[in-house]
């Protein structure tokens, strides 16, 4: 049997040598006194609860803290947020028919009333914008108030005089929820997210309110919510776009936008679904999407813009 | 009951303590207590700034939606690349162990550390949610995203600047000698990474591309240079503590920095605007165009001349290769890198983000930054100076004593021994001379 390593000593033994200097070895404390027959002050006992209450409340926040942050991660990495619904299920999509558009605005009034979005242009979930071509090929784009208030007929809101007119279109605008999204890469916390069925949502609760995706986002669809009387989702400070009325469509309702527009230029549904809206209008019409240069594959499609789109 | 911190004892009873503060305020300059005043008003105005911002969403800035990013981005890149600068430069002192480098070094980790944490203030400020931030970053970090890795490189570079300043200031050799070693490498990646922020944006043209991280870095050693430029002008001027060796060894090398910084700046300038006037891209085009003829022209072309080639001359000719010229020049390039920061900023969101490429009912989307945002930049540049000037003051800032064991190569030995028998006179360098806190 091997020695163990440490031996214990103690005062009385008397097998101990004498050591000049402190022993490299551990040596066992005095026997204690009976825990029994040791008297604990009243008041030191008082006082160590006391002092371990607010510790053990301090640690109980802590962990709950955590834990909810955790919770968290899980809904950003695409969990379906409503019960019976599976995102995995879906892929949405959006076809935007630009010759049936008339520029009416309801549109943009709708999304207004159904998020929250502040009255401002400045902060839009989705704008109008009129793209009016001239015979030299130049597209002159214009957006008064973001389109909400409706294009007055005959009105040039820019200075196209003198130039012949070819063509005169209403482009909606909105999240382009795209495949390879910038704002979702570049966010350095992870607040805004794409969901399995190719939504892009930001977790309020998360975000920093950076700006780093509204900077990032080349389709100019994002805004920080402003302070005010109206904020969507109650935050402000906090970035803010189109989520295809996702409340919504997790509810098999449609986006507002699309139940207000009194043409059918908004055109949305599931495209894993052959039969849904979205997926008869991508078969039968040709569609672009707006900047397909940059490789982000938008799930939003433009009818009527191929020629300029890009 | 005293405590005794860098070699000075400080009174911690009351009244002794309040006693010690009116006698030292009699005891200093008049010259220096409007100095004071002036940057304590500035400081003041810039906290009632600083308070309206810290309710979230609270519009008290010029920015927009289609202009994000403002005033408190550009001086926060300022501040931050300015930091590296500094580090960048006196690393050739510190890690290298060039002698003549070595008089900066004391002076450049404080300026560096009270930059940097100036730069924390400002993007704080500028945030919504910054103490999510600190818990997000840590608890979610989002790797892909390069504003988690600046985040990370400059936390971290701001830990190793505080071990170096603590260590200078203490003896520690051997921690000092890693802690220079560090810092100067994260002195490195955390501009390039500040620059990647801005570089892998393809929805801005102007900040797309694989030149902005380097230019951000050579900016960053020029902003850097610049500030040791002015603040080694005032220490000669005034006759601070180890003012000769600066004169004879700090002035020279400052110089020889800033030459460098300028020379790549200007190349680097050049290759932008070839670069953006032939560009295909019509957003590339349209903002390099903002600044050539456009409505940032004027200020661009004054900080190129100004900010570059005037002191960049002013480095050249033998004539202003004084104490004074390298003081100017370090003035006149600090001021045109905050305007080039600003600049760069403004022109990376100065185009619409427009369905196509089109002509747009506005053409630039302008921004004027508010007073509050004017005021908490301007309290920023004033936290620096006073706190740089109590530095100054009441802390030993002569060379360390304690030097780099990083030497040269074998083969750059030679070359260090040539610049340094060039560049001292023929007699000795006297000993480290100098007093603690000579006032101005």
């Amino acid at each position: 049997m091997t020695e163990p390593l440490t031996t214990a000593v103690t005062p009385e033994d008397p097998a101990a040598p004498e050591l000049s200097v402190a022993p490299r070895v551990s040596v066992a404390p005095e026997v204690p006194e009976p825990l029994a027959q040791r008297r604990i002050p009243r008041r030191t006992v008082l006082m160590a609860g006391a002092a371990a209450l607010p510790c053990l409340a301090g640690s109980a926040l802590v962990v709950s803290w955590l834990t909810a942050l955790a919770d968290d991660g899980a809904a950003a990495n695409g969990e379906p947020i409503v019960g019976a619904y599976d995102p995995t299920e879906h892929t949405w999509g959006f076809v935007v028919d630009t010759n049936r558009c008339i520029g009416c605005g309801l549109c943009v009034v709708a999304c207004k009333d159904e998020n929250d979005v502040p009255e401002d242009p400045e902060y839009s979930r989705t704008w109008v914008e009129r793209h009016t071509t001239t015979a030299d090929g130049v597209v002159h784009v214009d957006s008064p108030q973001g389109g909400i208030n409706g294009f007055e007929a005959g009105v040039a809101q820019m200075s196209v005089e003198g130039a012949l007119v070819t063509d005169v279109r209403f482009v909606p605008r909105l999240c382009m929820q795209c495949e390879e999204s910038p704002c979702t890469s570049v966010c350095p916390v992870g607040a805004t997210y794409r969901t399995a069925d190719g939504v892009i949502l930001i977790d309020e609760e998360r975000c920093i309110g950076c700006g780093y995706c509204v900077v990032a986002c080349p389709y100019g669809a994002r805004y920080i919510v402003p302070a005010g009387p109206v904020t969507p989702r109650g935050v402000a400070g906090v970035a803010d776009k189109c989520t295809f009325c996702y409340h919504r469509i997790t509810n098999g309702r449609k986006p507002a936008c699309v139940e207000a527009c009194p043409v059918g230029a908004r055109i949305f549904g599931d495209m894993d679904d052959p039969a849904s809206p979205v997926s008869v209008a991508l078969r039968r019409v040709p569609t672009t999407v707006i900047k397909p240069d940059l490789g982000t594959k938008p799930h939003v499609y433009y009818v009527g813009l191929e020629g300029e789109a890009g | 009951m005293n405590l005794t911190v860098a070699g000075r004892r400080l009174v911690l009873d009351p009244r002794a303590a309040y006693r010690a503060g009116v006698a030292e305020v009699a005891r200093t300059p008049r010259p220096l207590k409007v100095w004071y005043s002036v940057l304590l008003v500035l400081m003041a105005i810039g906290a009632i700034g600083a308070f309206l911002t810290l309710a979230p969403g609270t519009e008290v800035f010029g920015t927009t939606p289609s202009f994000e990013w403002g005033l408190l981005i550009a001086a926060y890149v300022f501040f931050a690349i300015t930091t590296s600068g500094l580090c960048l430069g006196s690393s050739l002192g510190t890690v290298f162990g060039i002698d003549m480098f070595r008089p900066l070094e004391k002076r450049h980790a404080i300026l560096a550390v009270l930059s940097l944490t100036t730069a924390f203030g400002i993007i704080a400020l500028d945030l919504h949610f910054p103490v999510r931030m600190v818990f997000g970053a840590v608890f979610n970090p989002s790797f892909s995203s390069p504003m988690w890795w600046m985040g990370a490189f400059y936390a971290v570079y701001l830990v190793f600047l505080l071990v170096e300043v603590w260590s200078m200031f203490t003896g520690h050799d051997r921690v000092h000698r890693y802690a220079c070693f560090a810092s100067s490498c994260t002195a490195v990646l955390a501009p390039l990474t500040l620059g990647a922020v801005f570089g892998v944006l393809f929805s801005r043209a102007y900040w797309h591309g694989p030149f902005t991280p380097i230019t951000m870095l050579v900016t960053a050693l020029l902003a850097g240079s610049a500030l040791l430029a002015i603040v080694f002008f005032f220490v000669v001027r005034f006759r601070l503590a180890g003012f000769e060796r600066a004169r004879r060894l700090a002035i020279p090398s400052i110089r020889i920095l800033l030459g460098v910084a300028l020379v790549a700046s200007l190349l680097l300038l050049a290759r932008a605007l070839v670069d953006g006037l032939t560009s295909a891209d019509p957003d590339l085009h349209g903002a390099t165009m903002t600044l050539v003829s456009g409505p940032l022209a004027v200020p661009f072309w004054a900080r190129s001349i100004a900010g570059l080639v005037i002191p960049l001359a002013i480095i050249l000719i033998p004539a202003t290769r004084t104490v004074a010229g390298t003081g100017l020049a370090g003035g006149l390039v600090f001021v045109g890198v905050f305007v080039d920061r600003l600049l760069f900023v403004t022109a990376g969101q100065i185009i619409p983000t427009t369905t196509v490429g089109g002509v747009v009912s506005e053409s630039f989307v302008l921004y004027t930054p508010s007073f509050v945002e004017v005021s908490i930049v301007a309290a920023a540049f004033a936290l620096v100076a006073f706190v740089y000037t109590l530095a100054e003051r009441y802390l030993d800032l002569r060379e360390a004593e304690i030097h780099m064991g990083f030497h040269l190569p074998a083969f750059m030995r030679p070359w260090r021994e040539r610049m340094v028998a060039r560049l001292t006179p023929a007699a000795p360098v006297e000993p480290i001379e100098g007093t603690m806190g000579g006032a101005p």
